[in-house]
């Protein structure tokens, strides 16, 4: 039983880190049509910032993670505005190659740059456990699930209460009715892209406080953003938080009783009959059902 | 009525043989390069010989992928998923069942074709980025099973097919051996394209790819048509998978089910042009030329140029060479400038 609690208390803290890893991939999807094969790429050039940060300068890790979120708002607005709205309109493999080349881009940069090891970014703190009832929970987990679940909610109150979120999802839902009610598409999408990035950076940094990364992790973090936000229901960030900590948990669960790497296997299995059977996610209806995909 | 019948059938005779001739011409082409690549054998060293053999493997793919991804417009990112079946299974059928390779690579054909099958009829309903999710997913999930069923597929530790001693099936066939028969399964491919592109099957999946509402209220039966081109395209990869797994001695399923062979083959076929025959085998001889050339003359930088080299192609040439040809030659508009602002917001 004390084994069964600490998975699952792993599972949801794992969760809610792949809930922030994905809900900017599912906000792209949604709003933009664009399969964003890079995400996984944001997310260890996020940690990579993040690790600079305190190995130049000391800031911690959880502070530091502000400078990766800017540093990749800065370069997903500029990749949106200036590469991929080029082709938004084209068909879905023109738009996913793009992306893909610029995941083969950041990833081998980044192992020029930085090498294949492995790093961390180790804090006095992070490792130190609580102990609640029978079950440990390390601090750093603890912190980056809070600030990982927080940011995804922000995240949703930003798009639904403000201005500019409600411009994002009026262009995700009717792109020309948007243009004709003034709203810049290309700076919304780029905007829209560059807080995908962000929130990409801002995991990618307390994902290596938590644990070890090398650009090679980026393909992994993609995939698993692909299954989380399909879960979820693509452009729906409640979703995104849901599906994260369902896929956390079976995680962990499976972890525990299945042998191997057979957990992977059906994460798979449930994305293609999630797909199948009910593509509009676990959660909610559909977003954007009245658009047509052009 | 009498008149109007007889008039132009006086001036059917000289158009047909002119048509007859401009028909013949692709395959007279066609058979000009297969004796071409015949003839270039002799001409190669060990080392291009095997880049030569890898540029064929990569036609037969990219052909293969054409079929789904450009004639009927179902973009399968897991496209991969039969080449990995394709080549296990002859690993398996060779090592543990003891069946020769040419048997093995007929049957591995088949599994590829009834798997794409099965997964083509739930999946094949899903359109656009779902079917791209899906079927990409349904490759990694593949990969996961081949490691964790280390009793038949050796697992994460691979497979070695038996080439020399008693076990050996069928003797190794050495690098002019390899040439033939991935000279042999390109040949098929673009043989099966060029078919498939003139036929009534080749017109329905177009139809397909441009209103798939429209199609079906036409009285195609988009479902079986769908599913027929997935299979065959399954079948052709299948058979390619089985040839690298020979080819290959020893395969690891990281290999075997790595996305970035879906992605090659996509690539390839956007480059030179999908929804055609020339395109597909122009930008697969040409891409993996490029590719190779990097290889040997920037060691790290290759993959990083290569991303590069996608991003500027993807920007300049989206709708492919061949395809940019055609148009270009109709409007007499060149500019690959104009070609940017196609599918710009």
């Amino acid at each position: 039983m004390t084994s069964f609690l600490q998975a699952t208390a792993y599972g949801l803290l794992q969760g809610g880190l792949l809930a922030l890893v994905a809900v900017g991939f599912s906000l792209v999807w949604g709003v933009m049509n664009v399969i964003n094969v890079a995400q996984g790429a944001f997310v260890v050039l996020g940690a990579y910032v993040g690790w600079e940060m305190h190995e130049w300068i000391g800031l911690d890790p959880f502070l530091g993670m502000f400078v990766s979120a800017a540093a990749l708002f800065v370069l997903g607005y500029a990749v949106q505005r200036f590469l991929i709205n080029l082709v938004v309109n084209g068909p879905i493999f023109i738009t996913l190659l793009l992306t893909f080349g610029l995941d083969l881009l950041l990833v081998q940069g980044m192992n020029i740059v930085f090498s294949a090891d492995y790093r961390g970014i180790r804090t006095s703190y992070a490792s130190n456990s609580l102990t609640l009832g029978s079950i440990r929970v390390p601090v750093g987990r603890l912190l980056a699930f809070a600030l990982a679940v927080a940011v995804t909610l922000l995240l949703v109150a930003f798009v639904n209460r403000t201005r500019t979120g409600i411009s994002i999802m009026a262009t995700g839902m009717d792109r020309g009715a948007a243009r004709l009610m003034g709203i810049r598409a290309r700076h919304v999408y780029a905007l829209t892209y560059a807080i995908a990035a962000a929130l990409a950076g801002m995991a990618g940094a307390m994902i290596g406080t938590v644990g070890t990364f090398n650009p090679s992790a980026a393909g992994g973090f993609t995939l698993m953003s692909f299954v989380v936000a399909v879960l979820g229901g693509l452009g729906n960030m409640y979703g995104a938080l849901v599906g994260g900590l369902v896929i956390g948990l079976v995680e962990a669960w499976s972890g525990q009783y299945l042998p191997g790497t057979w957990v992977y296997a059906l994460a798979f299995l449930v994305l293609i009959v999630v797909l199948v059977v009910r593509p509009t996610g676990l959660v909610g209806r559909a977003y954007y059902t009245g658009r047509q995909d052009v | 009525m009498a008149t109007s019948t007889q008039a132009p059938r006086q001036a059917v005779t000289p158009t047909s043989r002119r048509d007859q001739a401009r028909r013949a011409l692709p395959w007279l082409l066609g058979l000009v390069a297969l004796l071409g690549a015949l003839g270039l054998q002799s001409q190669l060293y060990s080392g291009q010989e095997r880049t030569v053999t890898t540029i064929f493997m990569f036609v037969a793919m990219a052909e293969a992928w054409n079929l789904i991804g450009g004639f009927a417009g179902y973009a399968s990112f897991g496209q991969v998923v039969f080449f990995g079946l394709g080549g296990y299974f002859t690993a398996v059928a060779m090592s543990q069942w003891h069946l020769t390779f040419w048997v093995s690579l007929v049957l591995s054909g088949i599994v590829g074709a009834l798997f794409a099958t099965v997964i083509g009829i739930p999946l094949l309903r899903l359109r656009g980025h779902y079917f791209a999710i899906a079927t990409l997913g349904v490759a990694e999930g593949m990969r996961e099973v081949v490691i964790n069923l280390p009793g038949l597929t050796g697992g994460g530790a691979g497979i070695t097919v038996p080439t020399v001693g008693r076990d050996a099936t069928t003797p190794y066939l050495g690098n002019d051996g390899f040439y033939l028969l991935f000279l042999a399964l390109a040949a098929l491919s673009v043989l099966i394209a060029g078919l498939v592109s003139r036929s009534k099957f080749g017109y329905g999946l177009r139809a397909i790819h441009q209103d798939e509402d429209a199609a079906a209220a036409m009285g195609i039966n988009t479902t079986r048509l769908k599913v027929l081109t997935f299979a065959l395209s399954g079948f052709i990869v299948g058979l390619v998978g089985s040839s690298y797994a020979f080819q290959q001695v020893t395969i690891f399923p990281e290999r075997l089910f790595d996305v970035d062979i879906t992605v090659l083959m996509v690539i390839m076929v956007v480059i030179g042009g999908s929804g055609t025959v020339l395109g597909p085998l122009l930008g697969a001889v040409v891409l993996q030329f490029v590719s190779e050339f990097l290889r040997q003359h920037f060691i790290n930088l290759h993959i990083f140029i290569l991303g590069a080299i996608i991003i500027v192609a993807v920007l300049l040439l989206p709708q492919g060479a061949v395809n940019y040809l055609r148009e270009a030659r109709r409007t007499g508009e060149y500019s690959l400038l104009a070609n940017v602002r196609r599918y710009r917001l």
